[in-house]
């Protein structure tokens, strides 16, 4: 197994204001496996992600990435394991706004040691004609694309994705899931995105419902279809 | 492959051009202004040195009552050392000035001629530079000296001579109103031998190996030469201010010119963090999206540290480049208009650049790495939350529901730029220190020079000199007679003059007082120029005596002889108003009795009309407005000029401040005035609330500051004055000087106001509805 959450508990505040948002949670994810992460506001799917990604510590629990256990990994370690494994990509693009969109893209190449082709990333996006633009030149959509591009570039072994498409319309939606799958599927990531989205659900591979803290239900999804046929 | 965050730099650097512009100028402007001082200093200080030997300056010099023969000059040098005829004569020149003339020298204290020629002809002479410059006078013109016209063919500089202290037991030298020159042998034969004084120069066979046995070596050929010839003066060479002064006078203010740089580099040093810190909250997503990628701390820390540390770097650079080359002259140009030096050359100065170069930058990446790495504390998921405070959630300040809508905003907008607004008191504090510095310094030495003139004894106090043979204590008889001839030729027609007795002590040196050599007068009963009834025993002290020493009535203190060790405890009775002199008034038979004088001696005149039936060679020391004003003429000139250099760097300090931090807290709240447009409020109304809010503050710290800052300063000034000044100069400032700092500043920040006004307005609506991350 790739990705192994092992009994993950994780809670907020002190005394009798502590909320208990992960209350033990198990799962396993192969290599290249795409995972949809369902549940309501409060659920705890992001702070799942966070603690996957290494920008939020468990309380209780371990995650092993290739058996690697991250439980025992001081700050300058994780920092390296998500330089090394991990590619991010939030519902707000945090691009930086100095930087043009091949510039971008760079910021996230630079971290790699085996970095993929910036022109054929900003080819696969449909941003080859932005390159040079400035993020304030472009439409949310292709800011999204800019993030998703500079969370690729490093090709990781985990694409990390944060309700990627909760800021964008339909059609912008689309467009950035099928990127997404199209990433996928040409580089093998394993990808976990959270969102609330129900109907995104029949593009993955595996979909984990949260509730309260809880898996309450993990399924391989056998009767998947292509972003392209998504509807909502 | 290269970080790709460098290539922000340039964009940075374009799109604030006028932040990183007015903060590169504010450190080439310190830079070079220091670099050029140190350089300077090193260099004018080197040439000073070599001058010893280049132009041969004597080991001491003598000056004999009466010119001495062949025999006793040979009998002189017997006692191991080769003397050298330095006489001279003091001549009035038409405005007023006192010129020394001396024949043209070339075995000892050779002059360097800095302009022009040596004179060839007998109406020729070749002026003091320093002097001809601070009287306006070049080669080629002509000076009536002594009722002499006479062409001025060169500028020199004496090497006797780089400070001008017309007598070495003078407080202060005076570059004004007195100078050197040096005319030809045949030109100064022309002198009457009645105006000549018989001074010589002496160089040691061996010259002693250390000061103490120079001080030892120097204390015995006194005493042989007086035996030889009779003296009326001694000063060896490390006692001779004209000489010594220069060395010990340049560079010494060396630290508080460096600190003064350190300060500024501190504050910019902030100045980028506060900066930065902003950037750092606008960019809280994009830092946190970058650490989740992998991007560690320190590649971060690195990354905004890079823009303070370039324009640190290249300020520090030009800064040097301008110091080396055109603030060197005008810092030389500043000891040139204090000191005879010669021409020197400009040296390479390692620790000049360390001061200016190396310190600077170190401060400068010392600070931003502390602040930016605790700024930069949070983890990603802190970043990305924006949750950037160590206080959970910060209440808001309650405000009272009375007060007006737009005071609560202006409040608000201040206490969410609180931390800019303490940098800003820090930098106004600083500048305000520095204006008032700069503006009561020579009001300072108005007001005091101004005092003298309502405040003296008397209008002439002359103290009379002793020839050195009436103290010759092996010699009995021959000084009995001498004492009776001075006697009868000190004795004046003047029906002004009132006799006095008058002895000079010295205080004691402590860590914080310079010793002061103090004039004790010994005054007859009923006295028609000092205004006080003493019985005996009582000790009246001046009152500038009493400020810089910290006395009241009642207070004991002690002074020792000048040369000697003994001591002597006193009492203050009272407090004479006298600020013009530090001096000690008791009765005149009080001190001929504690210092042995004998009942009938006495030492001066205190007279209201100048007495001219003694002897000008009876004369040691003439006390009236122009001696006693000397001090502060002399500072006027000295520091002038850089008073006025002081003014304008306070003022562009004051400016790039203000600047600075309402260009911060407008561009911080530029969404939010985006969108009071949106909401209607028109561009004065935002203005009333952005700008006025940074306004009230300004004037209300620049109002409140003055009297910390004049404490501050007064109590700079009285330190400095303690420690290194000789005498007294009170402290008292004209309101003027607080309404001159007031209304430049309301000027200066006028100017910013119409710039940040006009940023105001230039906040397009669209920012409030664009969401850049």
């Amino acid at each position: 197994m790739f990705l192994e959450v092992k009994g993950i508990k994780k809670g907020f505040g002190e005394g009798t204001s502590r909320v208990e948002v992960l209350k033990g949670i198990d799962l396993e994810l192969e290599r290249g496996e795409f995972c949809v992460l369902l549940g309501p506001s409060g659920s705890g799917k992001s702070t799942l992600l966070n603690i996957i990604g290494g920008i939020d510590s468990a309380d209780e629990g371990d995650i092993f990435i290739g058996g690697e256990p991250m439980g025992k990994m001081n700050e300058k370690q994780l920092t390296m394991y998500r330089r090394q494994h991990l590619g991010y990509i939030f519902q707000m693009y945090n691009l930086i706004p100095n930087l043009t969109v091949r510039e971008n893209i760079e910021v996230g190449a630079y971290l790699s040691k085996n970095a993929l082709n910036i022109d054929e990333i900003l080819e696969t996006l449909g941003l080859t004609e932005h390159a040079g633009k400035l993020p304030n030149q472009l439409s949310g959509g292709q800011q999204q694309r800019t993030a998703i591009g500079r969370a690729i570039v490093k090709n990781p072994d985990i694409l990390l994705c944060d309700e990627p498409t909760g800021a964008l319309d339909y059609k912008t939606s689309k467009e950035i899931l099928k990127l997404i799958e199209t990433v996928n599927q040409t580089y093998g990531n394993t990808v976990v995105m959270v969102t609330h989205n129900d109907a995104i659900k029949n593009m993955a591979d595996r979909v984990i419902r949260l509730r309260d803290g809880q898996v309450r239900d993990n399924k391989v999804n056998t009767a998947k279809i292509p972003a392209e046929e998504l509807e909502w | 492959m290269k970080n790709p965050l460098r290539k922000r730099l340039l964009r940075e650097l374009r799109s604030d051009f006028g932040k990183y512009a007015v903060i590169f100028l504010l450190l080439v402007l310190s830079i070079s202004e220091i670099s050029g001082f140190l350089v300077a200093a090193e260099s004018m200080i080197a040439a000073y040195d070599e001058s010893f030997e280049k132009y041969n300056i004597e080991d001491g010099n003598f000056t004999a009552e009466e010119k001495m023969s062949p025999r006793r000059i040979r009998a002189a040098e017997e006692l191991g050392i080769s003397v050298y005829e330095l006489f001279y004569s003091d001549q009035p020149a038409a405005g007023g000035q006192t010129i020394r003339i001396f024949k043209m020298r070339d075995a000892i204290n050779r002059a360097c001629l800095m302009e022009g020629r040596f004179p060839e002809a007998e109406n020729e002479i070749a002026l003091d530079r320093m002097f001809a410059d601070n009287n306006r006078l070049k080669s080629g013109d002509t000076i009536e000296i002594g009722g002499k016209d006479r062409y001025i063919s060169g500028l020199v500089a004496m090497s006797d001579y780089s400070t001008m202290f017309e007598n070495n037991n003078d407080m202060m030298f005076d570059s004004k109103m007195f100078g050197v020159s040096v005319v030809t042998p045949e030109a100064f034969s022309q002198i009457r031998e009645e105006d000549l004084i018989w001074r010589y120069a002496w160089k040691y066979d061996e010259f002693p190996a250390t000061t103490a046995e120079e001080i030892d070596v120097s204390g015995a050929l006194a005493y042989d030469l007086n035996r030889i010839v009779p003296l009326t003066g001694f000063v060896p060479r490390y006692a001779n201010q004209a000489i010594m002064f220069t060395g010990d006078d340049i560079g010494s203010d060396r630290a508080g010119m460096t600190m003064f740089l350190y300060i500024i580099i501190v504050i910019i040093a902030f100045v980028f963090t506060v900066t930065t810190s902003n950037t750092i909250v606008k960019e809280a997503g994009v830092i946190g999206t970058l650490r989740s990628m992998g991007y560690t701390k320190k590649e971060l820390v690195r990354h905004f540290m890079t823009m303070p540390v370039i324009v640190s770097l290249a300020a520090a650079l030009t800064g040097n480049v301008l110091g080396y080359t055109v603030l060197k002259k005008v810092n030389a140009d500043l000891y040139y208009r204090s000191y005879s030096l010669p021409t020197y050359v400009t040296l390479w100065n390692a620790n000049a650049f360390i001061e200016t170069t190396v310190v600077p930058l170190v401060l400068m990446l010392v600070i931003n790495f502390l602040i930016l790495s605790m700024k930069l504390r949070y983890s990603p998921l802190q970043f990305l939350r924006r949750d950037l405070t160590r206080k959970k959630k910060s209440r808001a300040v309650r405000l009272p529901r009375f007060m007006p809508f737009f005071s609560r905003f202006r409040l608000r907008i201040f206490f969410q730029n609180i931390s800019n607004y303490v940098l800003l008191l820090v930098g106004i504090l600083f500048a305000n220190t520095l204006l008032m510095f700069g503006l009561m310094f020579p009001d300072v030495l108005q007001n005091y020079q101004d005092s003298v003139g309502d405040d003296m004894l008397v209008e002439h106090q002359y103290v009379l000199q002793l020839p050195a043979g009436a103290v010759d204590e092996d010699n009995k008889v021959s000084s009995i007679l001498e004492m009776l001839y001075f006697q009868s030729e000190v004795d004046t027609e003047n029906d002004d003059a009132e006799k006095f007795s008058a002895y000079t002590l010295k205080t004691l040196k402590t860590r914080w007082i310079k010793d002061d050599e103090v004039l004790l007068y010994g005054i007859v009963p009923e006295s028609r120029y000092i205004d006080l009834s003493l019985q005996e025993g009582d000790i009246y002290i001046s009152e500038s005596f009493a400020e810089k020493e910290m006395l009241s009535p009642g207070d004991a203190f002690t002074m020792k002889e000048v040369y000697e060790d003994d001591t002597y405890d006193f009492t203050v009775t009272g407090i004479y108003p006298y600020h013009s002199a530090m001096c000690i008034v008791m009765r005149q038979d009080d001190l001929n009795e504690m210092f042995d004088l004998g009942d009938e001696t006495f030492s001066g005149y205190f007279s209201a009309t100048p007495i001219t039936d003694i002897s000008r060679q009876y004369i040691g020391q003439e006390i009236d407005y122009s001696s006693l004003t000397k001090v502060s003429r002399q500072l006027m000139i000295s520091m002038g000029s850089m008073m006025n250099v002081v003014d304008a760097f306070a003022v562009i300090m004051f400016v790039i401040m203000i600047y600075l931090m309402s260009k911060i807290i407008i561009e911080k709240n530029a969404q939010s005035i985006s969108m009071t447009k949106i909401l209607g409020y028109s561009d004065s109304e935002i203005g009333r609330l952005y700008i006025l809010v940074t306004s009230i503050y300004v004037i209300a710290v620049m109002v409140l500051s003055i009297p910390p800052v004049s404490v501050a300063i007064q109590w700079l000034f009285t330190v400095i004055i303690r420690m290194e000044m000789s005498g007294w100069i009170p402290f008292r400032i004209s309101n003027s000087v607080y309404r001159t700092m007031i209304l430049m500043g309301s000027v200066s920040y006028l100017l910013i106001a119409a710039l940040e006004y006009r940023k105001v307005r230039g906040v397009p609506m669209g920012d409030a509805l664009k969401n850049t991350e």
